[in-house]
């Protein structure tokens, strides 16, 4: 049996094929799960512990933040106002009574995206926006083991502190195009290069390619 | 008074213009393509050489337009850009024995030993994935606009295909 003549371009074109097929295999095995609490988009970041004693998951569950908590956040900087003499002012929502709402979360539940994989208080802040005036999810306050840790999430403000540290990338908006959207860029970018393949397929009219 | 009969039929002004302001064009191009750190990105920068070349091609015509950007180059540039995207991923890897993800690229372990996390993760951000989107979008959008620009009568050169 003998081979038909195969031109080297068409080898190198066959090779090409074959590792972009095993790298997009790759990329589908290493994409996390939607809802996987680890992932770069829902990863929520731990602020502090405190016991929880007199009384505390009581005072959450009648949709009161008791003050230790309200203490511990505000001590970390989260306020609305100048955390020093002559600083500028911070814009984090405040935990003022009848700002927030206080949910209490199943463990397992599908909730915006994302599976709770311990069960917990989710602390919603209305914070009085014009177009988007919804109780956004801020804080979660976890009951593991007789301790409650509480936690911060939410993607915008957890790029804005975290980018650098995570990426080393001091430009939010790249870190969040090529890194942690990395797959997504790719995508777009096989966009323009099939688009540009498709004209010139249907629209060349003459000349080489 | 007739027209002074010139072979390209185009303005003396806007050529010396364009041939003033093509290599600028360019040059601020490569500066947002390449600028990830400030106010740059891949597709911006690629949209502005783009441009330049179009502006170009607009004002010179199609056959000069050509040898600015050749068509072999033109096709090299349109893969290459995604080759160089993914072959950060590759790097990633095939350097850290297959245990890395894409977005885990302090595992380009051989480099960032020497030089540091933050100047092989900036390096593979900035230039590798960036300078791939920049150079893909600008050759496709260029290959397009060859595709489907009308070409003058006198340009099509007897026609009858």
């Amino acid at each position: 049996m003998n081979l038909p003549a195969v031109k080297s371009l068409t080898w190198m074109g066959f090779v090409t094929a074959v590792l972009l097929t095993a790298i997009s295999l790759y990329a589908v095995e290493d994409i996390p799960a939607f809802g996987d609490e680890n992932s770069a988009v829902n990863k929520y970041i731990k602020l502090f512990s405190i016991d929880a004693d007199a009384g505390l998951a009581e005072s959450l569950n009648a949709g009161i933040v008791p003050e230790e908590i309200k203490t511990g956040i505000y001590d970390l900087g989260f306020i609305k106002g100048p955390t020093c003499e002559g600083c500028q002012n911070e814009n984090y929502p405040t935990l003022e009574e009848g700002s927030y709402e206080v949910e209490y979360i199943e463990k397992g539940t599908w909730l915006g995206g994302r599976i709770y994989t311990k069960a917990g208080w989710d602390v919603l802040i209305e914070e009085g926006e014009i177009f988007y005036n919804e109780p956004q999810q801020y804080y979660f306050i976890s009951d593991d083991s007789g301790e409650l840790s509480v936690y911060r999430y939410n993607w915008p403000v957890r790029v804005t502190e975290r980018t650098e540290e995570e990426t080393f990338i001091i430009n939010a908006v790249t870190s969040g195009l090529a890194d942690y959207r990395g797959y997504d860029t790719m995508g777009e970018e096989t966009v323009i290069l099939t688009g540009a393949i498709g004209v010139i397929l249907l629209m060349r009219r003459r000349g080489r390619l | 008074m007739t027209p002074e009969r010139r072979e390209n039929k185009r303005d003396v002004i806007i050529e010396v213009t364009t041939n003033l302001m093509f290599p600028l064009i360019l040059l601020f191009g490569l500066y947002v393509m390449i600028g990830t750190g400030g106010t740059g990105g891949g597709f911006q920068g690629g949209t502005i050489l783009a441009a330049g070349f179009i502006l170009y091609i607009t004002v010179f015509g199609h056959e000069k337009g050509r040898e600015k950007m050749p068509e072999s180059i033109n096709a090299l540039f349109k893969s290459l850009g995604l080759f160089l995207y993914n072959g950060a991923g590759w790097i990633c890897i095939l350097f850290s024995m297959a245990t890395a993800q894409w977005l885990n690229m302090p595992a380009f372990w051989p480099v960032s030993d020497f030089v540091g996390v933050p100047v092989s993760r900036s390096f593979l951000v900035g230039y590798m994935i960036s300078v791939g989107i920049g150079l893909t979008v600008m050759a496709s959008f260029v290959s397009q606009y060859f595709d489907l620009a009308w070409k003058e009568e006198d340009e099509m050169g007897g026609g009858g295909e």
